[in-house]
């Protein structure tokens, strides 16, 4: 597995030999094929960070996130979110940087 | 390390962000051409009305179109929600006069796509765009020859009934 990047509190992995991606949530490490982290980053996309700092529109500033065809279940805080969505666009970033230039080694 | 992305899926993920805003923009349009299908109705225009119909049709079409392209590119396609239509027209005039404004909107948005596809070189978004492209100029050389008509024609009373007559679904 290859350290893609990692964030505050998260890690994002890839892994050549099955095909797929993890990401370390500290309790729980969660295996995402391409689609499913596809979903996940569309998933995050429509979160309205801005609602989390107004008490009518999101009241306790916590978003509920499921992965995986609903395997996975978590309640994150703003602070996760915002983690999450850095090491999403980050992680995303090195890869596409990865696939530009054609690095095929680890 | 292995470039899972492009295993997986023929496009890159920049574009496909667009085509699934193209694919919002379709269902937008279709929605919008029905909301105009209302309004010929509620005004007496029945052939326009019909006209509209058929033109929201042929939107989800494209939509559709595109939806599957995603899909088959091995992409996540986002199914859309529609907001923000408008169903207030003061004349019949102002509804195809909207309607063109409307297509040349999405030729802009398609041209756009077409472009970062280029400098992405994803060929096969460029190849499957093509038939976009002459479908566009279509669809805007119809609406503007409906609009030509109430040069022609005139937009008084009996002349507003002979331009409905004449407009027929494509
Ligand atoms: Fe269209």
């Amino acid at each position: 597995m290859t350290t893609v990047y990692s964030s505050k509190f998260y890690t994002f992995y890839q892994s050549d030999a099955d095909r797929c991606y993890f990401i370390d949530f500290g309790q729980k490490l969660v295996k995402l094929s391409f689609c499913q982290l596809l979903a996940l980053r569309q998933r995050i996309q429509t979160i309205s960070i801005e609602d989390h700092f107004d008490s009518d529109l999101n009241k306790h500033g916590f978003e509920i996130l499921m992965l995986c065809n609903k395997e996975h279940l978590f309640l994150l805080n703003t602070f996760e979110i915002l983690d999450l969505m850095e090491l999403l666009g980050n992680a995303l970033g090195v890869l596409g940087i990865a696939n530009q230039i054609g690095l095929t080694s680890s | 390390m292995k470039d899972i992305a492009r295993q997986r899926m023929s496009i890159k993920i920049s574009t496909m962000d667009l085509l699934n805003n193209q694919i919002k923009m379709e269902a937008h349009a279709s929605a919008s051409y029905l909301a105009m299908a209302s309004w010929c109705e509620q005004n007496a225009f029945p052939s326009s009305a019909d006209f509209f119909y058929h033109q929201a049709s042929e939107e989800r079409e494209h939509m559709m179109k595109i939806f599957k392209f995603v899909a088959d590119c091995g992409g996540n396609p986002i199914s859309p929600s529609v907001e923000n239509l408008n169903h207030d027209f003061s004349t019949l005039e102002e509804v195809f006069e909207t309607a063109l404004d409307q297509e040349i909107t999405v030729t802009k948005s398609i041209y756009n796509i077409q472009s970062a596809a280029r400098k992405e070189q994803d060929f096969l978004v460029e190849n499957f765009l093509q038939w976009f492209i002459t479908e566009q100029l279509e669809e805007e050389k119809t609406f503007r020859d409906i609009l030509d008509l109430f040069e022609v024609m005139g937009r008084e009373g009996i002349a507003l009934k002979f331009i409905d007559e004449r407009i027929k679904p494509e």
